[in-house]
């Protein structure tokens, strides 16, 4: 055993479902792991079957661990240390660790689990628990360690691998999923408010690398906003890295509708121009997806209706991950990936000149058609997409 | 840039600025340490706060708590001495930092009075002195200068014909857009139970607040875990903040007569100018001696003012507004509808307010940005939808 080395061990969550694809998800996922943790020339990766295992300095292994709870398709991970097939040395690590806890406690449960991929160890798993807990009780049950396989307060484990033993007593979750990048790229609709950074975040979680497009009101609304999405755009892409954001400015779209078309059907235009001009971004960046926060219901524009008259503009895949969540929930998530705070700060999303006093539920779509020969669609949407931002968020 | 919004914040005067430096380089030491340099911080403090009583004619009847800024000096100074049951009063018209300390007596039983049907034409109608008596208030908070209207009191007449109709009421002033920016009447300071102040309003650092108030009065500490400030507000003292705020003070002291001369001259070209654009321009502002210079606040629906602002910045022309155009947050300045405006003529607003180093050419071209985007923006507000 060695005390400055440890080794990580990289539980993955579907990709050990896949078949012959294996391969493929197992090496998008070493990618995102190597580009998440910071580069150090003296960390060894190795991939094998069913593992990823990080061997590093045990000053680092901790940090470096830390980094790997935001990385989507990791299941779990454990901060292990390779050690000889030595019973004795397996429990006295064990004793070393377990000892500490007895302090000031009469009692303390325990057991030992060894997982064995390597069948040709002389000792199956039953027996190496059997050998490794029995020296550890031994030396700590007079002190008030008891064995207890369903309540254990400690475990122990052991895997035994083709060409060394881990041994471990941790187990931190990770974000299961999928590997982003091994689903493709999507581009979501970013608006500053609480629901798309989820709904991206989730995107990401299902192997997607997420980019957004965020469409900007200034000057009828100050830079608040964008500088909001810069921000809610790093948070998300610190799950999944190379992400783009795309600035379209939107003002003079809004004035047209807001000037020509019925009142009542102002919000469903809006977004009906919103999703033509993400459509064209996406072909354009070959991405053959966009993402949306919409939750069936909760606004007026977020009605069976008015879903399908803004879904009715693209022929993309539209993925909306929310549709069936409460807001409670969509909350709730957003608290945990720390997009919440910065989504409630006070930045509006459309200036109160823009909004209709009763918009409309249940927009018909040969209405809305009718409305948009009003207003000269085409050259507002090429003159939006000239005037565009692009940004490398990594870089932000 | 042009900087229009000095009712919000001023900048740092370099002068200021480079005191400033020097002080926090030199005077690290806590000032509640027994050894030489911390008596010697002590001193200093002291010579700052005689520098301020000097530069405002403040008399030895009236303490000094020094605080973070004008928010927690109005705090301190209402809830320290009314908390929780004795009667207060304001306009409604005051910073939140009155109005809403008020309205959290609420819960204690204790309803707070708002007087704002004793406001008429921009001034206090003194008649408010029966209800006063009436309702036993002890402490009658406002705006010495209101920060949204410029709108100005005279606090020695008011405090006169309370004395005489209501004399159980004491005056509070929110001072934070007074200093340098119209005449302190020291006859005041004999029956005003406090005042607040803040140094980043005038020129100075911020984080930096005073009150100031009539050591005759029991107030009760809002901030609990040390000795300092008579025990009125725990915490050690930014030594070189209350030494930048003793000279902001006085810079701005000296310099009021001269600030005030071009305040009025800035006024009068802005007024006429906007009169001159030949638009429906209402002027919120009062227009007498009643009146801060240094504070137009004018209407010009229908079109919002927070959008006229964002377009006015990308000229980087900065100014004021006590409203927001917003899906999230419609509601119009309480203080402009308190006045009579409507919800439409208090949302289409904007506060310009000066320092003493705008310039004429400066509101010129403000006058031609606004003007222009007036013309720009009409067409989108003006109610006229075109419909096929």
């Amino acid at each position: 055993m060695n005390d400055d080395k440890r080794t990580i061990l990289v539980r993955y969550d579907e990709i050990g479902l896949k078949g012959r694809n294996r391969k493929y998800f197992e090496k998008a996922l070493l990618k995102n792991i190597k580009r998440a943790l910071p580069s150090d020339s003296a960390i060894e990766y190795r991939i094998p079957r069913g593992r990823i295992l990080i061997d590093l300095s045990s000053e680092i292994a901790e940090k470096y661990g830390d980094c790997l709870q935001n990385i989507p398709g990791i299941a779990s991970y454990s901060i292990g240390v390779s050690i000889d097939p030595d019973f004795d040395q397996m429990a006295e690590l064990g004793i070393q660790w377990i000892e500490p806890l007895l302090i000031g406690k009469d009692q303390l449960n325990f057991c030992v689990r060894t997982r064995r991929s390597e069948k040709t160890f002389p000792k199956t798993s039953t027996e190496i628990n059997f050998e490794v807990g029995s020296r550890i009780m031994s030396k700590l049950g007079p002190k008030g360690l008891n064995v207890d396989i369903k309540n254990s307060d400690f475990t122990l484990e052991i895997e035994i691998g083709e060409n060394e033993i881990l041994i471990f007593h941790n187990r931190e979750p990770g974000l299961c999923g999928l590997p982003v990048g091994s689903s493709g790229n999507i581009l979501c609709m970013l608006s500053g408010g609480i629901d798309s950074p989820v709904a991206a975040y989730l995107m990401a979680c299902r192997g997607c690398r997420v980019h957004f497009v965020f469409f900007d009101n200034q000057p009828f609304l100050g830079r608040g906003g964008y500088e909001k999405v810069k921000k809610l755009a790093k948070i998300i892409n610190g799950y999944q890295g190379r992400a783009k954001l795309f600035v379209v400015p939107f003002q003079d779209i809004q004035m047209s509708i807001r000037d020509h078309c019925k009142e009542e059907n102002r919000i469903v235009l809006y977004r009906r121009m919103m999703y033509r001009i993400a459509d064209k971004i996406a072909k354009d960046q070959e991405m053959p997806g966009l993402v949306t926060g919409e939750s069936l219901g909760q606004v007026a524009s977020q009605t069976l209706e008015n879903l399908a008259a803004v879904t009715c503009v693209t022929t993309m895949n539209i993925l909306r991950p929310l549709i069936g969540m409460n807001k409670e929930s969509i909350i709730k998530l957003a608290r945990k990936i720390g997009t919440y705070d910065v989504s409630v700060e006070p930045q509006p999303d459309c200036c109160s000149v823009f909004m209709p006093a009763n918009p409309s539920t249940r927009g018909k779509i040969h209405l809305l058609e009718y409305d948009e020969k009003k207003i000269p669609l085409e050259q507002l949407e090429e003159e939006a997409l000239k005037n565009m931002e692009t940004m490398k968020v990594d870089f932000l | 840039m042009i900087y229009l919004d000095n009712a919000a914040t001023t900048f740092l005067d370099p002068e200021i600025n480079s005191s400033l430096q020097g002080y926090m380089q030199d005077n690290f030491a806590n000032s509640g340490a027994v050894y030489e340099i911390g008596l010697d911080a002590k001193k200093k403090i002291d010579d700052a706060t005689e520098s301020i009583r000097d530069s405002l004619g403040i008399p030895n009847s009236h303490s000094f708590v020094y605080t973070s800024g004008g928010t927690e000096a109005n705090n301190l100074f209402i809830k320290g001495f009314c908390f929780p049951d004795k009667k207060v009063a304001c306009l409604g018209l005051e910073h939140p930092s009155i109005t809403e300390t008020l309205r959290s007596f609420k819960e204690f039983n204790n309803e707070p009075l708002f007087l704002l049907n004793y406001f008429k034409e921009g001034k206090l109608d003194y008649s408010c002195s029966s209800i006063l008596k009436e309702r036993k208030i002890k402490l009658l908070c406002l705006s010495y200068v209101n920060n949204e209207l410029g709108t100005i009191i005279d606090p020695v007449s008011l405090m006169k014909h309370l004395e005489q109709e209501a004399p159980q009421t004491r005056l509070f002033l929110d001072g934070v857009q007074v200093i340098g920016k119209i005449k302190v009447d020291k006859k005041m300071w004999s029956s005003l139970a406090g005042l607040s102040l803040s140094a980043h309003k005038f020129h100075g650092p911020k984080g930096i607040g005073l009150l100031i108030y009539d050591s005759r009065l029991v107030l009760n500490p809002q901030m609990h875990g040390g000795k300092q400030q008579s025990g009125l507000r725990a915490g050690t003292l930014p030594v070189p903040l209350i030494l930048a705020l003793a000279d902001s003070i006085k810079l701005a002291v000296t310099t009021q007569k001269e600030t005030q001369i071009r305040f009025q001259e800035l006024q009068n070209y802005l007024l006429k100018g906007l009169n001159k654009l030949t638009k429906p321009i209402l002027i919120n502002s009062a227009l007498d001696d009643s009146q801060s210079a240094g504070i137009v606040n004018f209407s010009f629906p229908p079109i919002e003012g927070e959008v006229m602002l964002h377009h006015l910045e990308k000229e980087k022309i900065y100014v004021g507004m006590g409203s927001a155009c917003s899906a999230h947050s419609k509601e119009p300045s309480k203080i402009l509808t308190g006045i009579g405006l409507t919800d439409e003529q208090a949302r289409c607003s904007l506060r310009v307010s000066f320092s003493r180093t705008n310039t004429v050419a400066e509101l010129e071209k403000f006058l031609h940005a606004f003007s222009n985007t007036y013309e720009k923006l009409l067409p989108t507000f003006s109610k006229k939808t075109v419909y096929r």
